[in-house]
């Protein structure tokens, strides 16, 4: 073989004595940096998280968190947001992941940015926007009595279901990219393939698009889920201190309660969570795409 | 190139078998079907018939609307105008999955997340056609030897493994037409040779009406009955290979199917049923009327032309000579082709089975070959 060595995915691994390839120290900034600033202090945190109130080791803290009704209650409330907001964002990015992977030229850039600015808009300017929507004499009430839908105004500020679309709205984009990205590298000739065997739409989809799109749906919702269960601004703005999640929680132990292992507590539960979407979808990921 | 015999769709031995009604010589019909793309027309007034069981080749360059006619005929892009029927039906506004039209695609397009077997079933699932599926599957696959690979992932196999499990795929259905878009152009040569023989006994074994959409004229003409060779989206000539080759309707195809001497130049004259054309190697008498002062193309299969001895003129011996330069002698080992010196846009070439040797390059050669055999057309000045 006399193939040029490729620059970037390197030349097949030099190894050395113990096994170790070199151009895995490209690694090394990257996984220093996670170290220093993200396994430290969280190593840190649960440690915390372990400490018994005079001291010594123990799952106190946690037994003294789950004993508590209203703990229980912000935790399922937190579990439930974030489903939602994952189901509520797959079945808008679903077909929107779907025109954009049709789109082509102009069409598609208006997609492409549709998707990217509204990221860059900050999350607490959009969460003043929608107030103005949402509340009493808000836009969407005055619409819904203009054409007969309801008869007063409807209290939809500080409500779940205003929370639920605030968070899919601000999520949407992390729903709608892997999912593009899996339809990108199906081959068009599969739909035709699969009609002209006699599949039709309804046959198609199910037994054609939809599994070769699990993959996206499965990396989607993960972002979502995990970005809801951890959201702070969205909840804090949108329903406020009535409704509390697990991030405000952790908040409110840390800045007025000033309870640190309680706070530590918390934060090493919603860490599980997260820990366990990861894991969850990456092994889901990996079975969907075994026969590839 | 090995020659079929003359065979018109008529005495074609599989139709005698299952031909009953009359409308099998026009099993599919397709009249008058327009397609344009953006406002460009790539296919207009194309009228096409095949009869039932023949094997046809669509063939031209890439453009020629060649995979857009066999689209819209499976019914996976939809003409603008025209008809087409199948059989007894009219299909021209049938969705492409009530067609029952199989398509073979040149990338396979096997069904990445499904095994082997579950590929070859997924159309009769598809159609709730679930009797006996099992062995309906394996009885495809053995057709295509491809049963050991049942279990297996499509994704592991070789191209040619893949296309053999696409044709089981489309075959397994028991489709009214089989459709197949340059199925194995993506195959290296000895594969795609070895798979040319297996398609052609496997669909004239089973009768399959079957169009097969290529742009390699060799392959058509190894593979088909009838071939349509196609140029900027309309047919320039449909026919059997041996009369496609021998006489060749158009210059294009004449130059599209096979290697031909090729000459041009300007009719001077006429004599008996036959014109004489001044070219830059002399003239050159061939057995068609040709406007005396038009333009003309002249051209001759290089295995009809011979390298002889004598020097003679040919003046009256009913064949044509001409003398370039020896450009180049190439000896293949079942046939040695002799290049000549030619000007832009002629060829001169000549075919000699055999090891010949004794050709020197520079040397200048006599060539002739017999005035019947002579092509000639008229082009635009």
């Amino acid at each position: 073989m006399t193939a040029a060595p490729n620059i970037i995915a390197g030349t097949p691994p030099t190894r050395c004595g113990l096994g170790f390839d070199r151009i895995a120290l490209l690694a090394a900034p990257g996984l220093s940096f996670l170290a220093l600033f993200y396994a430290i202090p969280l190593a840190l945190l649960l440690f915390q998280s372990l400490r018994g109130p005079e001291g010594g080791f123990g799952i106190a803290n946690y037994v003294s968190f789950f004993s508590e009704p209203f703990n229980i209650g912000v935790l399922m409330r937190t579990l439930r947001v974030a489903l939602l907001t994952t189901l509520l964002s797959l079945i808008i990015a679903y077909p929107t992941a779907i025109a954009m992977n049709r789109a082509r030229g102009v069409w598609l850039t208006v997609f492409l940015v549709a998707m990217v600015l509204p990221m860059s808009l900050g999350v607490v300017v959009k969460a003043f926007a929608w107030s103005i929507l949402f509340r009493a004499n808000g836009a969407l009430n005055q619409i819904m009595q203009a054409i007969g839908l309801t008869d007063g105004p409807v209290r939809m500020l500080f409500t779940e279901t205003a929370l639920v679309i605030g968070a899919a709205n601000v999520f949407l984009p992390f729903m709608v990219l892997p999912i593009y990205a899996v339809l990108q590298q199906q081959k068009a000739s599969l739909a035709d393939a699969a009609a002209s065997l006699g599949a039709g739409p309804f046959f198609r989809f199910f037994h054609v698009a939809l599994p070769l799109t699990l993959p996206g749906i499965v990396a989607g919702a993960a972002f979502v889920f995990s970005l809801s269960v951890s959201m702070y601004v969205i909840p804090s703005l949108i329903v406020g201190e009535t409704q509390q999640n697990l991030p405000m929680l952790i908040a409110r132990s840390f800045l007025y309660l000033r309870n640190e292992e309680l706070g530590s507590t918390i934060s090493a539960i919603l860490l599980i969570i997260a820990i366990a979407v990861v894991l969850g979808s990456t092994w889901l990921a990996a079975r969907l795409g075994a026969k590839e | 190139m090995q020659m079929q015999s003359v065979q018109t769709p008529q005495s074609n031995a599989r139709l005698a078998d299952g031909a009953t009604s009359p409308g099998d010589a026009r099993y599919l019909e397709v009249s008058m079907v327009r397609k344009s793309f953006h406002g460009v027309t790539v296919m207009e007034g194309m009228n096409f018939h095949m009869a039932r069981g023949e094997l046809v080749s669509l063939l031209g360059p890439s453009g020629c609307g060649k995979t857009t006619l066999l689209r819209v005929i499976a019914g996976l892009m939809s003409a603008d105008s025209g008809d087409m029927v199948l059989g007894p039906r009219n299909i021209t506004r049938v969705p492409a999955h009530k067609r029952n039209i199989s398509v073979v695609f040149q990338n396979y397009a096997l069904f990445p997340h499904l095994t082997v077997a579950e590929n070859v079933a997924f159309g009769l699932k598809a159609r709730g056609d679930t009797a006996g599926m099992p062995t309906r599957v394996a009885e495809a696959l053995a057709l295509v030897r491809m049963n050991a690979f049942a279990d297996k992932a499509v994704t592991g196999l070789s191209g040619g493994q893949q296309q053999r499990v696409a044709v089981a795929r489309a075959l397994v259905v028991q489709p009214d037409l089989l459709l197949l878009d340059e199925p194995f152009s993506a195959l290296d040569r000895k594969l795609r040779e070895t798979m040319q023989v297996e398609l052609k006994s496997l669909l004239r074994d089973r009768g399959i009406t079957a169009i097969f959409v290529t742009h390699d004229q060799e392959e058509a003409l190894g593979v088909s009955d009838r071939i349509a060779v196609m140029n900027g989206g309309k047919i320039e000539q449909f026919a059997d290979p041996s009369t496609l080759y021998a006489r060749p309707k158009t210059p294009f195809v004449m130059d599209f199917v096979g290697l031909s001497l090729r000459l041009s130049g300007r009719v001077i004259e006429h004599r008996a049923a036959s014109s004489v054309i001044e070219t830059a190697q002399g003239q050159i008498v061939a057995p068609v009327e040709l406007p005396v002062g038009s333009m003309a193309v002249v051209g001759v299969r290089p295995e009809l032309v011979s390298a002889v001895a004598t020097s003679e003129d040919a003046a009256g011996t009913g064949r044509n000579r001409i003398q370039p330069v020896l450009e180049d002698a190439m000896v293949l080992g079942s046939k040695t082709i002799l290049h000549g010196r030619a000007g832009e846009g002629d060829r001169v070439i000549c075919e000699l089975s055999g090891i010949r040797s004794g050709f020197v390059r520079g040397q200048t050669v006599t060539l002739d070959w017999a005035v019947e055999d002579t092509l000639a057309y008229e082009v635009a000045g």
